[in-house]
């Protein structure tokens, strides 16, 4: 056991300072931070954002109405909206700076709807962040109803906000907020991805690492120290510590980049859905990457370079990429005949529970089905893998042909 | 009782044998070589010692005990090997001696100390692969010793050694037999093989050809060659000799199973053959090595 935690400490010490593992690391916090940028832009707070960024306020809308709805404006918009005459004078006033833009609203509006920006040249995204702001909006549908009541005309200028209640198959209700619906499926969807992509980057670690340890000699030297199996073992423990650290490290940044708001978003689900999504998700990351690493491990003892060794394993991860190139199908049924399969088959049930899960409620016998194929699986691959391990790592210069597979084989017997 | 003893292994790959029925044994302060020509099994006996490869049958005993308990008081220096070359130098001594057992203090403590004693102290925080091929050597050299073992053994020490680095090499596996160790070699430099070892086995084919003290073989093969002066030209009819050879001062004369040192000095003398010198030539083990590896002659 001491020299499996004497391995495991290295292999985290080395893989941790890899290149490779900083940059996929530090791509996902700056990943999120595009996404919040985006997610902000579209909900209207872009805005808001370049206004505290850069300091450039936008100001009144002129407007110019041939129609006599918006005249004159109402008094809970005046502050934000300024009337001209005509057009020249409005014009005019958009030159000089004393308005952002100029709304422009011919006669024939009522009939047929069609109003005109004019913003000046070089103004950027301004027409289109007011064009779909919620302001504009209101303006025009306020002013359409000015004879209603205003707590309707409040109403039809935001006409809903939508709770969602989901209605399970024992009748148990749950609400969700308004993104509710949407945090429930992307929160925990992209989380799994998260997962998926540290089984393959730590396996890949693994894979590298025994390829380079058989390239430069040094593993027999290993060998003389420690058997096969306390190999393997540290290998894993220490690369399966390297992918939880990866994940620990996105969850926080993602939790301190969003300031929090993601996590707002998880508490918003069910928290005991939630729990019970976090921890299935950990037992098919623990899983997977066990199984994963250990067909890693052995194909990467018989190649007889790093090159070779990932052609072959590149057959294995061929197999755990089969369900995103199925992820349409999930999306829309996600308890499909062909997902249920491919959930029960040790190489693609990790990534396909991982994928289903946040999709919607999965079958509790598909669950355990899937845990017990891999955990099935598990020991005889390492029985399998071990066996080859030692005898494959050896091995130096041969191509790792079927026929070398199978001596391999009957040596290690 | 011997450091090792290895009774009848065998170890088979398919159809080959590559070991067959060999016995050895190995007492401490005794340096051993293994010899034999490449494929003659002697990596494979080697692997089956350090627990890395398991025997088909006999039984191999290291320090008294089964080789996996004793991996850590064994130091191996493989013939395929490297070293982690973007570790530091100390870092990899360290980690190795850990894998043996130490604790990390005395680890440091301890490849610090071999670090110094080659000349490479000053190289400790380097990067592996920063240093010359022959330091790489060394230090491959310190990394079997660093668990300061009881039993080393060694598969071409001395591959890629300048004349330098080889003494110093030479003079830390001389220090181990003068410390009471037991060292194994297995080389094929012949002349460092006679220099350090005190008992060979040759084998070929898996199966042993030659055992026992070098300084025994030696002698039994050395009553067949003669170096030889004489006063004017050699016969060429002289009785039980099957070859000769002409060197600076007169000959050299490989003599027939048959015949000894004695009856060609009695036919010489008989002749009236006037001789300037009369020396019975110590054979290379080299030349041993050969004649018994072509020969196929079993010891």
């Amino acid at each position: 056991m001491r020299n499996v935690l004497v391995i495991a400490r290295r292999e985290y010490g080395t893989n941790i300072r890899r290149t490779g593992f900083l940059v996929v690391t530090a791509l996902v916090p700056l990943t999120v931070i595009i996404a919040l940028g985006v997610m902000m832009f579209f909900s209207g707070s872009a805005s808001q954002l370049l206004e505290k960024a850069f300091g450039s306020t936008p100001g009144e809308v002129g407007v110019v109405d041939h129609s006599s709805i918006f005249t004159p404006i109402l008094a809970e918009f005046q502050d934000q909206f300024r009337p001209y005459p005509d057009e020249t004078a409005g014009r005019k006033a958009l030159l000089a700076g004393d308005v952002s833009a100029l709304l422009v609203v011919p006669s024939a509006y009522l009939s047929n709807g069609k109003v005109q920006l004019l913003v000046l040249q070089g103004s950027g995204l301004q027409s289109g962040m007011l064009t779909d702001s919620p302001r504009m909006d209101a303006f025009l549908v306020s002013h359409l109803l000015r004879n209603e009541n205003p707590a309707l005309r409040q109403r039809a200028a935001h006409p809903a906000h939508f709770s969602t209640v989901q209605v399970s198959s024992k009748g148990e209700s749950e609400n969700r907020g308004p993104l509710g619906e949407v945090y429930a499926f992307l929160v925990p969807y992209f989380f799994s991805i998260l997962l998926v992509i540290t089984i393959f980057t730590s396996a890949g670690y693994l894979l590298q690492g025994i390829a380079e340890e058989k390239e430069n000699r040094i593993v027999e030297i290993i060998l003389s120290s420690v058997s096969a199996r306390e190999l393997l073992a540290g290998k894993i423990v220490g690369l399966g510590a390297v992918g939880l650290t990866q994940v620990l490290i996105w969850v926080l940044s993602v939790l301190v980049f969003s300031s929090g708001s993601v996590f707002l978003m998880a508490v918003q689900l069910s928290l005991p859905g939630m729990l019970r999504m976090v921890l299935l998700a950990l037992v098919y990351y623990l899983l997977g990457f066990t199984m994963y690493a250990v067909i890693m491990a052995t194909t990467g003892s018989v190649g007889s370079n790093l090159k070779e060794s990932q052609q072959i394993s590149g057959i294995f991860s061929f197999f755990a990429a089969i369900p995103y190139m199925v992820a349409g199908f999930a999306f829309s049924n996600p308890n499909g005949l062909g997902l249920r399969l491919l959930s029960y088959f040790p190489l693609t049930a990790p990534t396909m529970m991982m994928m289903r899960l946040p999709m919607g409620s999965v079958p509790g016998i598909d669950i355990v089905l899937s845990i017990l194929s891999i955990v099935v699986t598990i020991p005889v691959a390492l029985w399998i893998g071990a066996r080859i391990f030692r005898v494959g790592i050896l091995m130096y210069g041969k191509r790792p042909s079927l026929r070398t597979l199978w001596q391999v084989w009957r040596q290690a017997g | 009782m011997p450091m090792l003893l290895v009774s009848h292994l065998q170890k088979r790959y398919a159809k080959l044998e590559a070991v067959r029925d060999l016995s050895f044994d190995l007492s401490s302060g005794e340096v051993f070589g293994l010899l034999g020509p490449n494929g003659a099994g002697k990596t494979t006996t080697i692997r089956i010692i350090m627990d890395i490869i398991q025997a088909d049958g006999g039984s191999v005993e290291v320090l008294g005990g089964v080789p996996r308990q004793a991996k850590h008081r064994v130091g191996y220096l493989p013939e395929e090997r490297g070293l982690y070359l973007n570790m530091g130098v100390l870092d990899v001594l360290v980690y190795l001696a850990e894998l043996k057992g130490w604790q990390r203090p005395a680890a440091r403590k301890r490849a610090k100390m071999l670090l110094e004693k080659v000349g490479l102290a000053d190289w400790a925080k380097s990067k592996v692969r920063e240093l010359s091929r022959g330091m790489q050597q060394k230090l491959q050299v310190l990394a079997a010793m660093v668990n300061d073992p009881d039993l080393l053994i060694m598969d071409e020490p001395f591959q890629g050694l300048d004349p330098v680095n080889l003494e110093a090499v030479k003079t830390l596996l001389i220090e181990q037999r003068q410390a009471g160790k037991g060292l194994m070699l297995s080389s094929h430099q012949m002349n460092l093989v006679e220099a350090l070892c005190d008992r060979i086995l040759l084998m070929n084919q898996g199966e042993a050809l030659l055992y026992g003290s070098l300084a025994e073989i030696k002698r039994q093969y050395a009553g067949h060659t003669v170096r030889l002066s004489t006063e004017g030209a050699l016969p060429a009819d002289l009785p039980g000799v099957v070859r000769r050879e002409s060197v600076d001062d007169g000959w050299i004369l490989s003599l027939a199973e048959t015949t000894s040192t004695q009856d060609l000095l009695s036919d010489l003398v008989a002749r009236r053959i006037p001789v300037l010198s009369f020396q019975v030539a110590a054979k290379p083990l080299a030349e041993i090595f050969i004649q018994v590896v072509e020969g196929g002659r079993h010891a």
